[in-house]
Parts: structure tokens; sequence; C-alpha cells
């Protein structure tokens, strides 16, 4: 046992990681402070998903390092794996399992015991309670995310990491997983979200960095970046209606051609 | 705030669980591996006057075993890999060896249980009987031929990517070692080819069992048997954790 007095929820300096010739993450650094959401954002391809599997400890990191509230990802793997709560881009469970039977799983492996109680206050957080024995491959989409988060908090991590976590929701999910991801942060968590929606990151991130072929190009509140960057020639190029957003402020910085 | 980390024998409880029920969930196809040596141990009663009842059941447990080890525990693992289930575990914060400890020893009680309806089976369609510590010997020795289908069923996940092409080429094996494994032991493709099937993995195996359900007869051939098993096992499971990808992408 450690105890953490950390402002710096996550450090990030100068990481790279490199798949065979390609150099998917190049020298990037940002941090998280406590009660903060941070989020990444960057077209396809960008190097978003690879910077959060370095953190995760699922990709090799070249060079760099990381540290979660005050653990190096290399040097104290399993510390630093249990101050976080990780929800990947497209997370399964056991077919076999239900949605109880998940959720136990990771409880204990957090060692965390969930009695008829806990368990069921659980299911009623997430507006399961009548899917406690249903398969995680039955549920819709919105309820596949709400599993997903809840074992992602279900130890109360100082970090959480959110891989697009709105991707495919509908409107009512997406708010929903908002106001959970916001209560994330009253808690005083950091949390690193990866996002397409400039529209979710205005809404909910109160700092982010945009990162294009590997590096990060800028780095500010949402407001903060388009007050910046609202009179570059390129963004008024982009904008529509006269209104300057955070869309074309990035469609500006990382460019009009789609990505694969 | 501090941060604990869950003792190991707790995190492997809490696998152990989840995977025995993923077994009993999918009891309908684990019962094909299970089948298969009864078949055996029910067809082949004609051969137990000329070749012994021993032989007889260390066919089909050995069978059976090849089934567990190749197409249980590879086919599985493929499958979650390809899923995403193991990256989910693997940034929780669990020693990654205790993931296929769990799931190794889920495969090694289905080959225990497999072990035991062979001799019921044995006793009530063929009356074999054999003496208590032959039951024993062998138990222990189905653990280290099933040691042997597990590694190569390890070997061949790990080299091959996609669930599709692991299933294929587990089936393909398993025909194989049918194939070879019981009509190379009646010389049907000459003493040459017996001598290959013998010392074989195939052979090994329903070597060593054969031998171990009368500890009394083992012998040199016995202990040369089991001294490969071991040997095939260590170069089967080296190959399978070096080739293994935590991830199907």
């Amino acid at each position: 046992m450690v105890d953490i007095h950390h402002k710096n929820i996550l450090q990030v300096e100068g990481l790279n990681v490199r798949y065979g010739n390609v150099q998917a993450v190049k020298d990037v650094s940002f941090y998280v402070q406590q009660g903060e959401i941070f989020g990444l954002l960057g077209p396809n391809g960008a190097g978003k998903t690879s910077t959060l599997s370095a953190i995760e400890g699922l990709t090799q990191q070249q060079s760099g390092t990381v540290t979660v509230a005050g653990y190096d990802t290399l040097k104290n793997p399993r510390f630093a794996c249990a101050a976080m709560g990780v929800q990947l881009q497209s997370t399964s469970f056991q077919p076999e399992l239900n949605v109880a039977e998940i959720l136990e799983l990771y409880a204990s492996i957090y060692g965390l015991s969930l009695n008829r109680q806990q368990l069921q206050a659980m299911l009623k957080e997430i507006n399961l309670s009548d899917a406690e024995n249903k398969k995680f491959g039955q549920l819709s989409g919105g309820q596949q995310q709400r599993v997903s988060l809840a074992i992602t908090t279900i130890h109360d991590p100082s970090l959480v990491l959110l891989d697009e976590p709105t991707s495919g929701l509908d409107p009512q999910s997406r708010r929903q997983l908002w106001s959970r991801i916001e209560s994330i942060r009253e808690k005083g968590n950091g949390v690193v979200l990866t996002t397409h929606s400039m529209e979710e990151a205005e809404a909910v991130c109160d700092r982010i960095s945009i990162i294009d072929h590997g590096s990060i190009i800028a780095t500010g509140t949402p407001q903060m970046l388009i007050d910046k960057h609202r009179n570059d020639p390129d963004v008024i190029a982009v904008s529509r209606r006269g209104k300057v957003t955070l869309e074309d402020v990035f469609i500006a910085l990382t460019g009009s051609e789609i990505r694969a | 705030m501090s941060i604990n980390i869950t003792k190991t024998p707790t995190v492997l409880v809490a696998l152990l669980k989840a995977d025995f029920i993923v077994l009993w969930r999918n009891r309908r196809a684990n019962m094909m591996s299970i089948l298969m040596p009864l078949i055996i141990v029910f067809s082949w009663k004609g051969f137990i006057p000329q070749f012994g009842g021993a032989f007889v059941l260390a066919n089909g447990i050995t069978l059976g075993i090849i089934a567990i080890g190749l197409m249980g525990y590879a086919n599985a693992v493929a499958r979650d890999r390809d899923k995403g289930v193991f990256q989910r575990l693997r940034v929780s914060p669990l020693p990654l060896w205790t993931i296929m400890a769990s799931r190794l020893l889920v495969q090694l009680s289905m080959i225990l249980l497999l072990t035991i309806v062979v001799f019921i089976a044995g006793y009530q369609l063929d009356g074999i009987l054999m003496p208590a510590a032959g039951y024993l010997v062998t138990f222990f020795v189905s653990l280290v031929g099933g040691a042997l289908y597990l590694s190569l069923g390890q070997a061949i996940v790990g080299r091959v990517q996609t669930p599709e092409t692991v299933s294929s080429t587990t089936r393909l094996i398993y025909l194989a070692f049918i194939m070879t494994g019981m009509l190379g032991q009646f010389d049907y493709f000459g003493i040459d080819f017996k001598k290959i099937v013998d010392w074989s993995p195939y052979g090994t195996v329903k070597t060593i069992l054969a031998y171990s359900f009368e500890p009394s007869k083992w012998n040199l051939q016995a202990t040369g048997a089991l001294m490969l098993t071991m040997a095939y096992t260590i170069v089967f499971a080296t190959l399978g954790i070096k080739w293994f990808r935590w991830s199907g992408k």
C-alpha cells in the first residue's frame, strides 16, 4: 500500500510508439489533473488509440515515461494498472457469462466482494436491473457500454481511460454517458477520452489535445483553441455560416482529406 | 488515497470460477470430447482378448485428451483472443500468467473427468477392472498426457491467428492423429510406420497410459515414452509461449 498525493494523476512525457516501420506516436507529452476531463482528438490513424494503449500497457512504448497516480507504468505496472480504469474501443467478455457474473469477476479481480444488495444497486445505477441474467452479447450497444463503464469504474480508479466511449450510441445513451463521465470528474478522478465528436469534446472536456500523424499539434480548453485560431485563414475557409466551431479548428489543423 | 493489489490466489479463484461457468455452459460441445473415447471403449470390445483392456482404455483416453487439448482449449483461446476478452483482462491488475493458468486448470479438470468416465464405461461395458494403484497412476499420467496436448494447442493458437484457421488446423491435426495413431499401431502401414507412431505424441501418451493401468509392469519402454512425452510438452509449450499474441488484431 502506497500513499498518493499527486495533483497530476497522469503524466506522459516524450512518449514514442513504433509498429515496425511506422512511428505511430512521436514524442507525445501531456498531463491530466485530478478532477479533469481531458480529450484526445484526432482523425483516424492519428495515434489516439496507440497513445492510450501505451498508457494502458497493451502496447510497448519505444521511449518516454508514463506515470499514473505516481506509479511508472514500466516499473510498477500492476500498481499503475490498479489506479486506472480502462474502457477499450471494442470490449468483450466471455459470451457465456451473464452481466452479474461479469461484474462479480471484475470486482474480485480488484479485490472487492459484491454482495447481493451491492450487485443490485450497481445494476440499478446503470439501469440494468432486469438484465442481471442476460448474457453480454444479448445487450444493446448502449447497455453494453453501460456495463463496460461500470466495470471500468468498479474500483473507483484515480484515472479513467475511455477510448471512443460514445461511438455508435444514440443521443439519449450518449447524454447519459456524458453525465456518468462528469460524475467521475466530480469525485475528483481524472478522465482521458478519445473521440471523433467535436460536440462531445466541447460539451464534456475541460481540456483537449489534437493529435495528428502521431504528434500533438494543439492543446488547450475547447474555447481557448477556438479563440486562438478564430482568425486563421484555414479556419475561416472551412467554417460554415460564419460561426467558428471546434470542428472548424480541428479540420483546419488536421486537413480536409479523408483518412483511412 | 491508496492503491491495493489483489492477492494472486484471489484473482486465480475468480478467474477459475468464471472459466468453470463457461465450461459448464458449453457442456454440450464438451461432451463431444468424451463421446469419442466412449465410442472407442464400446466398439473395441473385440480387441480386449487380443490386446487387453488397458490397450482399449488407453486409446480411448488418448483420443479424448487430444480432443480437449486441441479443440477445447485452442479454439476457446482463439475465440476469446479475437473478441478482445484477453485485452480487457490485460488492462486489469492481474499477473498475466493467471489468465492462462486458470484456463489450463479447467481443461485439466476436464481431462480428469474424461478419465473417470472412461473408467466407468470400461467397467460397465467391457467389464475392465484394474488394481487401485492403476487408477491412481492413470489419473496422474492422464494429466501428463493432457499437458502435452494442451501445449500443442498453445503452439497452434500461437502460430495461427484467426479462430477459423485455428479451428480448421486443430480438426486437421486431430484427424491426422486418429488416422495415423489408431491405424499405425496395428501395423497397417508397415513396421517402420508403427515405430514412428509409437514414438509420436499419440504413441507416447497411449503407451504411458497403457502401462499406468498396471504399474507393476512399468518398464524401460514406458519410461522412455514418459520422458519423450515431457520433452514434447516442453518444446510445444516453449513455442506456444514464444509465438502467442494476446490480441488477434
